[in-house]
Parts: C-alpha cells; structure tokens; sequence
C-alpha cells in the first residue's frame, strides 16, 4: 500500500509540475486582465510563440509560420491546416509576416461546433479568423443561427463576383456559401453527385457499357424516376439489383427536391421527399437492391459484388468513388475484383452530397490579419492557376507526392486536368463531374438537415418494414421535428 | 438446505465453471476483435467489421496512426497526468469527505450528505455547457488542472465511501487511537485509510476509466493539439465520414486500453486478495 | 451542538475534512449548476445568446411544453423500461457472482481471474462498444444473423436495427452486459470489508453456504446495496451514451430516453439551452423522488 501510495503521489506531483509548467502564461494573462478576456489581447498573442517551441517536440501542425500578425485557424480535420501549411511552405514571405495558430477538434459529439460557437462568441485576439464547416452544419454558419459571425469574402478585398467567374466555381457552392447574396463561405473539393455504374452489367443487360448508353437508360438530366424504374425492371430479369439500399437513392431525392425542410420557421415536407416513402417500399417489394443501408457491411460489399444479387450502381460525388468504392472493390487494379469494372454517367436528378467550406470572422476585415486572410482563402477556393490548391487537388499532386485525383470547386480547374482513372477504366471523371457540379442544387439545404433526415429515413425504415401506416410514418416524423427542433409544425 | 461438502456440490461446481466461463468469453470477445482489427486494413475492416481472423497491415495501420499530425506519445502522457492526478484527488478526498460524514458528529452532517446526493442526480448533460463557458470565461481550456481538480468533487465516490466506512469501519478504533493520543489527521491517513483499502482501489479503477475513456468534457476544454488526450486523438482519425481510417482506429483504441488494463490489474489484487485476508485465519 | 460524550469537541474535524470537497464543488460545479436552473425560466434560445429573459409572466413555460411533449413521455417511458429490463437481470447476476465468489467453503478456482475479466466490458468507451454491436447485428449480413441462420433459428436474416423491440433489448443486453461486472465489482468489495469474524462464528454455528449468504453477508452489505440500487437508478435515468450512439434514439424513438431527449433539445440543431435545462430539472425530481423512495424502503426493514 505504501509503495502504491508513493507511487501515486510521485505521479501526482510529475503530473502537477507538467501541468503548471505547460499552463503557466495562461494564469498570467488572465491575472492581468481577470473579466474581460477581450482585453488580454496582447498577453495571449505574445506568450503563445515563446513557449511553442519547447512543446515542440513531434510533428504538429500547432502552428505555422513564424511571422508577427496572428492568425487562427479552427478546423476539424487536419486538411485545411496541412494546405496552410504547405501554402507558407511555398509562400516564405506569407511564412515570415504570419504566425497561424491552428485549433483541430474532431465533430464527434458536436465537440467542434461547441468549441467553435463559444470561441466566436467570446471574440478577442482567441476567436477564429478562419474556420471550416462541413456540409452537415456549414448553413448554421453561412445563413443559419451563427451566420451574423460571417464576414464577406468582398470585405477581405478579394473581387469574389469576378472570381467566381473567372473559375466556373459550382453553382450550388456559392449557393451554400452565400449570406442575403453576398459570398461568406467557399469550398474547395466538388461533390456535385454522378451514378457510378459497373460496366459488366450494363453490358449484360443493354448491350453495351458507354456512359451515353446508361444515360439514356437511367433517364439523365430528366429530373425525373420513370426511367429509373423502367431501368430496375431491365436488371432484374437478368437478376441484377439496381441500387444497394434505399440511402443511394436519397441523397438524390433529398438534393433534388424544389423545396428545404423548413421554409420561414416551418416544417414543409416537398413532395419529392414525401414520395421517398413510396420509392422506398417500390424497391423493396419488387426486390430491385439488396436492402443494405449505407456505411454497413453489406452495402461495402456491394461494391465489389459481394452481395445477394450484383450491383448495377451507387448514386455518389468523386470523393465515393475514391475514398470508398476504390478500396471496397476487392483490388488495386484493373482486373482484380471489380476495379476497373466502373464508370461514371450523369445522373437522372442532380444532387451534392459532403464538402467542407472556409468561413472567416467577419472581425478580420480591416485589421491586419485581413490580407493573410484573403490569401489563403483566395489560394484555396478560387486561385485557378497550376500552383493554387485546387489544381494539385484535382490531379493529385497538391502535397507533392502522387495522391488521389478529386473533384474540384472550379470547373476551369478540372477541364485542365487530367481526371483519367484506372478504376474507372480510363474513363476522364472531371468530363462527367464538371457537368455533375452544375446540375447540383445549393438551394434547399437548411441547418436542421442532418437531423431531420435522420429522423425521415428512420420513419421510413419503419414504414417500408410494415410497422407502421404511411400516415403514422409522418404523423411520427412530425412530432419528432415538433418536440425537439424550435421548427413550427403544423 | 441440505449440508454441503467443504468443496461443494460437483455439479453445481460444474454450473458455476461454465456460467463464468461463457461469460468470461462474452467480456472478452470485444477485445480480441479490437485487437485482430488493428491488424486489418480499413477496406477489410469495412467489408466484415468483425472477424477472428488477423490480417497483415499492423505496420501500415501504424504508419497511419503515427502519420498524423499529433504524436501519440505525447497523447499517451497527456492522458496519464489527467488520469493519474483526476484519480489521486477522487480517491483521497473522497475518502477524507465520506470520513467526515462518518466518524463525527455533526450538525450539518444529515444536509452535506442530502446535498451530495443532489447534486449527483442532476443530468450533466446541460451542466456540462455551464462548465465549458465557466471554464472559457476563466481561461482555464486548454489547462490540465481544469480536468483534474473538479475530481477533487465526486459526490458518487464519497457516496460509495460513506456507505462502505458505514458498514466497516469500526468507530471504537478511531476512539482507542484518539486515547493513544493520535491527531485526527493523522488517524485517518494512518488508521481508516488502510481499513479502506479494497473501497479505495475500486473507486481508483472506476475513476481512472472514466478519466482515461472521457472525451466529450476534454475535447472541448483541450483544443491545443499539443495537449489533446489519446481518446481525442483517436477520434480525430474519424475526420470526415468518408476518410475514416479504421485500422488505425482499431489500432488507437487497443492501444489506449492497454494502461487501463496495467492499472486494472495492478489495483485489483485489493478486490481479489481480500478473500484470502478472510480465510487466513480459517 | 457539543454533546457530551463520542464526537465531543470533534466536530469541527466534520466540517474541516469536507472543505476540499465543497471549495471544489463551488469553484467548478456550482456556477454550472445554478446557471442550469436559472436557464430553465428562460427563452435562452440558440448560439452565445448573451440577451435572454426569464418568463416573468408565465414562469413554468418551458416546463409545461415539455410536459406536454409526446416525445418526452416516450422517453420517460423507455428509460424506465430500458433501466428495468438489465437491472434485474444485472443485480441478480452481479449477487449470484458475489455469492460464488466470497464463499468460504466453496473456493471457485481462477475466481480472481473471473473478478477481473467479468469487470472488462466496463473499461471498453461506449462509441466503440456502439459500433461493435452495429455491426454484430446488422443487416442483411452480419456475425449474428450469420450464426442464427447457420444453427437454423433463423430462415433469412433479420432486420435488427429497424425492429423497436429488438433494438431496446439490444440497449438494454448491452448495459447490462457492460455493468454487471462493476456491481459485483462493488458488491464483493463490500463483503471483504465485513469483519471475518462475523463469518467464522457463523461457521461455528454450522451455517451452510446459502444461510451465510442470506443472513450474515447480505444484512452486512446492506449500505452497500443501497448504494449500488441509488447510483445505478441515478445512472439508469441518466442513460445516454449507448442509446445515443448505438441507434441514435431509434428506430422510431424506441431507445430514446430522457437524456437522449434533452441532448436533442440542447444540440439536435435548435440550442433550445431552456428547454434541456427545463427538462435536466424535471428529471432530477423525478430521480430525487424515486431516491428517496428507495432509502425509506430500505431503511424500513432494519
């Protein structure tokens, strides 16, 4: 017990000695300045660089640059602190005149949002000047709850109308990104959304595996699911299934419908995602998928023909194809499993599906932060030129070795490309992509989606399981939105 | 009833061993599949989430995992200090708070053990934004002792004391020790404490896994990747829904249960041993 | 207040030694507490709202429209179903475990290996148990609708996630799976604090294995059992993590509980900060009362 309790104590005292040494300027800038953390500007700004280095004893991306103009940057990956930080790498005159102080906290639990929201509240030499929102709450930051800490990307001085322009950004980006019309947030990867077919099937079923071909099967750009059925009924008399689950086909249905969740404070269910209950049930009664539900072990090996019947496609932006289909696909190159084996068409409705969009505080503008500020964000979001971010996104050469090829915001930037992909057997995505980008729709996205959806397709689960009546699906739905958003139901 | 054999009834032995048995496997099973999975790629992870069988990619899931742009040693220390400090402020001043409860009479003894059982009742989960801005506003986020001192609180720990120290601490020795001259501080770090024992080293176990698996409190406290726990650096491997790097998630999560084993072995003799300290004298 | 005799002039070391407790609770816990409470009056509503209002003239606002909601008295009504359906079975087999192991003449071999691993479930977070037991259960393919079909119990696999029933009872084997080993953790340290004298003089007297148990070891651990019965039901009405991360609430609200409820109210995309203080109030009567009914009825049999 002795040995035990000396042990603890020892512990304890090397924890409280780690603990006061790493901390110690905090105390003392808030002891000079006890309320208002506002005021402790100066402390902060300048303690933080002295006892960085000491810390320093692994790769952090802590902070960048060693200049005397502080930036911070919030984000919840590492990718944008990494582009900043290979920005200064090429950039040493930004590098000498800035010091980035970089935030990471994972979206887990909501953490990062938590964080963000008080830290933009708070203000001060803390709060961030640059911060990224990914698709599921960046409307709560550009137009939503907390879009009054936005600054317009004009206020930085960056000509962003011309720009936009110049690039051929995506549409709905700009949609996203937008506040009463002017620009406050800019993304830099594409997901506007295009059907990811297996070649092979559509050979055996229609004769042929050109991407015209399942266009005009699919029924492409008609905005419409006639064809689509006409399609599934086609694949299934060759004992083929359509789709892998219901959820492949709801980013499209949710993207494509005229009308948000909640339109002036009030629940508006569209009838385009009204009728995902039908087309739901219509799939699962005439066995067109496999009933697998996204993200889950089956739908992953659907993707490389695993399951009960083959896969004709997954409805999904470039980022599916590389980051989940290449991997699932049972191979590395063409020939083994399904790699190889795909291609890309337009779809019948245009939809997006993920992203990650730059915001900055609207506090940066005039200060002398700002034209740091406008630098990254126009390098990352808008430069169209071989050594901006989105060219070596688009090829896979941003940071510096050969990675993986992705969709870009600028459609200038992806026809330059080259967008040829082995597992799409040679097929050039960006031809597809870029036209992917401009079908897709900005417009009807609100900050309560990510729950709201949860709730509709769960409802719906239900519904096309036979535990409740179509009416009661909604019924439910509705006192779920009713009883726990401050969204108006009728 | 009929009279047992000092070594039982074989068949009920029998029972005994293969209830303990299969549910020895069912506790075990998770970590097996944690472990076989840290050795699997992501893709293989995503077609079959479970499997027995090891795969090849511990090295690569490793260079992921050491990839990032946080070290996992430094995570690794992090989570020792809060945990290992948490846990010491749990165990001692619980014990000295459920003492006081105890060993005196007090006017205000009967309200201080209401109030403690209060305050456990209330659901944290709005507390916790009332903690989080109390905290900002202080400028203590980003600073261990946010996460270490409120240990010193711990209404369920002194809880667990007061009722263990009720049923087992014999006051007349507290008495006999005070006609012996002994100060009150120094009989209960020297007397009561000891006679504590298997009380103190459960409640370490417990606090020293709530410290070690609590993310969501640290991850909006500690936002200075220098300073983040090992759960929270795991949970950065989570990224974006589409880059989710399993295998070097499972290999995280194995790894950050490893202390908790060596502190759960090591205090555990205290719950294990206790059977013998009552049979010795049989 | 100074009584003659035990505790004479002794007083003061009461309030001394419960100091360091109550400097930390006022510096880290009771700002928070308070400005729980005092949000539950309020139309404190959204992000870094600083401009919020109590409701002067209909004060309880909040705590009516909570009240009144359906999907509140769900979760009222799962959490109780939930606590109940592996608190049983848990304290029965954490008692069964007890028994086993503390026995004296009966000596289960490797039982302090047992004691350990029995414990394990409990040290795993909760995200990863949640995503373990999704893809056990998963549909269409999965280990455990693999197994049932191969031992012929099933004749095509079945839809666990999206079955109410089903999903609750997976919360609640889950729970129950992760905290049986605490209890009988807490339950065994329990007996070892119990004078083994008490236990040789009942060997004396020939007591058998199962009289022991139930006259000497259970009455002596009774402090003990009211501890376990208030902080696992404190715990169980509080329960969050697994609900939340395993199934989200669902399928059709059938794991939602209370805690889940308020989380939603606070974070689901409204930060009705009110509303979930409201609610966080509520269910501290609630737990409050039920506490209170446990400690009379325990206390009633002495």
């Amino acid at each position: 017990m002795k040995k035990i309790l000396a042990l603890i104590l020892a512990l304890v005292m090397v924890a409280a000695l780690c603990a006061c040494g790493q901390s110690a300027p905090a105390p003392a800038a808030t002891g000079s300045a006890p309320a208002a953390s506002s005021d402790a500007a100066p402390a902060p700004a300048d303690a933080a660089p002295a006892e960085e280095p000491a810390a320093e004893s692994a790769i952090t991306t802590s902070t960048i640059g060693n200049g005397p103009v502080v930036i911070n940057l919030y984000s919840f990956t590492d990718e944008v602190p990494k582009m900043v930080a290979r920005y200064a790498e090429l950039h040493p005159e930004f590098a000498n005149k800035y010091t980035v102080k970089v935030t990471i906290q994972a979206t887990t639990d909501g953490g990062y949002q938590i964080m963000l929201d008080q830290a933009l509240a708070t203000g001060g030499a803390d709060a961030p000047d640059i911060y990224c929102a990914e698709s599921a709450f960046v409307i709560k930051y550009t137009s939503g709850d907390a879009s009054s800490f936005a600054g317009t990307y004009k206020d930085l001085g960056i000509d962003v109308d011309k720009m936009i322009k110049d690039a051929e950004i995506a549409p709905y980006s700009v949609e996203i990104g937008s506040r009463d019309g002017e620009v406050v947030a800019l993304a830099y990867q594409a997901t506007g959304g295009a059907f990811i077919y297996r070649r092979s099937i559509a050979k055996d079923v229609w004769g042929s595996d050109d991407p015209a071909v399942v266009e005009e099967k699919i029924g492409a750009g008609t905005q419409s699911w006639d064809k689509f059925w006409d399609a599934a009924e086609d694949l299934k008399a060759k004992g083929y299934a359509i789709v892998s689950g219901d959820g492949d086909i709801w980013h499209a249905i949710e993207n494509s419908s005229s009308t948000p969740w909640v339109v002036d404070g009030k629940l508006n269910i569209d009838p385009k995602r009204e009728e995902f209950l039908d087309m739901s049930l219509k799939l699962k009664e005439n066995n067109y998928h496999n009933e697998t539900q996204d993200w889950q072990d089956a739908w992953y090996g659907d993707m490389k023909g695993a399951g009960e019947k083959g896969v004709l496609g997954f409805y999904g932006p470039a980022w599916l194809i590389n980051y989940v289909m290449a991997g699932n696909s049972g191979g590395s190159k063409p020939g083994e499993g399904t790699y190889g084996d795909w291609a890309a068409c337009a779809p019948n409705v245009g939809f997006l599906w993920g992203g990650t969009w730059l915001v900055s505080n609207k506090a940066v503008a005039g200060t002398d932060k700002a034209a740091g500020v406008a630098e990254i964000l126009t390098w990352i979001t808008l430069d169209t030129s071989e050594d901006g971010l989105q060219y070596g996104w688009a090829n896979g050469t941003w940071s510096g070795e050969q990675g993986t090829k992705d969709t870009v915001a600028s459609n200038v930037v992806m026809k330059k490309s080259d967008g040829t992909l082995d597992f799409l057997g040679g097929q050039n995505m960006f031809d597809v992509f870029t036209k992917a980008n401009d079908a897709a729709n900005g417009r009807v996205l609100t900050q309560y989606d990510e729950t709201i959806n949860n709730w509709w397709r769960d409802q719906v689960r239900q519904y096309v399981a036979g535990n409740v009546t179509r009416d009661e699906a909604i019924a439910n739905f509705k006192m779920q939105v009713a009883d726990n958003l401050d969204v108006i139901v009728d | 009833m009929k009279l047992e054999r000092r070594n039982g009834n074989p068949i009920v032995r029998t029972i005994i061993y293969i209830v303990c048995i299969f549910l020895a496997v069912l506790s075990l099973f998770p970590f097996v599949v944690m472990i076989v999975n840290s050795t699997r790629s992501t893709f293989e992870i995503q077609q079959h989430a479970v499997s027995l069988i090891p795969s090849t990619f511990l090295k690569s899931n490793w260079a992921q995992f050491t990839g990032k742009s946080f070290n996992p040693f430094k995570g690794f220390l992090n989570s020792m200090i809060i945990s290992v400090g948490a846990t010491a402020c749990t165990v001692y001043f619980s014990t000295l708070t459920a003492y006081a409860l105890v060993a005196y009479q007090w006017k205000m003894r009967q309200p201080v053990f209401v109030f403690i059982l209060c305050v456990m009742m209330i659901p944290a989960t709005v507390t916790t934004i009332g903690f989080y801005q109390f905290m900002y506003r202080i400028g203590m986020t980003n600073n261990f002792l946010a996460l270490i001192l409120p240990a010193i609180y711990a209404p369920s720990a002194v809880f667990f004391m007061r009722q263990f120290m009720l049923a087992s601490l014999p006051l007349e020795l507290l008495d006999s020790a005070r006609i012996d001259g002994s100060r009150e501080f120094y009989t209960f770090n020297r007397i009561a404490m000891p006679i504590m024992k298997p009380a103190m080293a459960t409640q370490g176990i417990f606090s020293f896994v709530g410290t070690w698996n609590s993310l969501f409190i640290p991850s909006v406290i500690l936002t200075d990747i220098n300073k983040f726990t090992m759960p929270l650096m795991v949970s950065l491997l989570k990224g974006d829904i589409y880059k989710r790097e399993f295998g070097a998630i499972y290999l995280g999560l194995a790894l950050s249960v490893l202390p908790l084993f060596i502190v759960y072995f090591a205090l555990s003799k205290y719950i294990v041993a206790g059977v013998a300290l009552g049979s010795v004298k049989g | 207040m100074k009584q003659k005799g035990h505790g004479f002039s002794y007083a003061k070391y009461g309030y001394l030694f419960c100091i360091p407790f109550f400097v930390a609770y006022l510096v880290f816990n009771f700002y928070p507490t308070i400005y729980t409470i005092l949000l539950g009056f309020t139309d404190s509503k959204g992000l870094g709202n600083i401009n919020f209002h109590v409701y002067t003239e209909d004060i309880f606002r909040n705590f009516r429209t909570i009240l009144h909601s359906q999907s509140f008295k769900i979760s009222l009504r799962n959490t109780v179903v939930i606590w109940i359906m592996n608190f049983i079975p848990q304290i029965t087999l954490a008692l069964l475990l007890t028994a086993w192991f503390t026995s004296r003449r009966n000596k289960i071999r490797g039982q302090g290996f047992f004691k350990v691993v029995f414990y394990m479930p409990n040290i795993i977070t909760a995200a990863s148990v949640a995503i373990l037991f999704n893809a056990l259960f998963a549909f269409p393919k999965s280990p455990v609708n693999d197994l049932l079909i191969d031992l012929g119990i099933l004749d095509k696999a079945f839809n666990f996630p999206t079955d109410p029933r089903s999903s609750r009872w997976i919360v609640a084997f889950i729970q129950f799976w992760q905290w049986y080993g605490y209890t009988m953790i807490i339950l065994v340290s329990g007996v070892l604090g119990i004078n083994p004298e008490v236990f040789e003089a009942a060997e004396i007297d020939g007591a058998n294995d199962r009289q022991t148990f139930f006259r000497i070891t259970l009455p002596n651990i009774r402090t003990i059992l009211i501890y376990t019965l208030i902080t696992s039901m404190i715990g169980g009405l509080n329960m969050y993590d697994i609900p939340k991360l395993y199934l989200n609430g669902g399928p059709n609200n059938a794991t939602l509980t209370a805690n889940v409820f308020i989380y939603n109210q606070a974070f689901a995309g409204s930060y009705m900060y009110n509303r979930a203080a409201a609610a966080s109030m509520i269910m501290f009567l609630i737990i409050a009362v039920c506490s209170v009914v446990v400690f009379f009825i325990m206390r009633d049999r002495d």
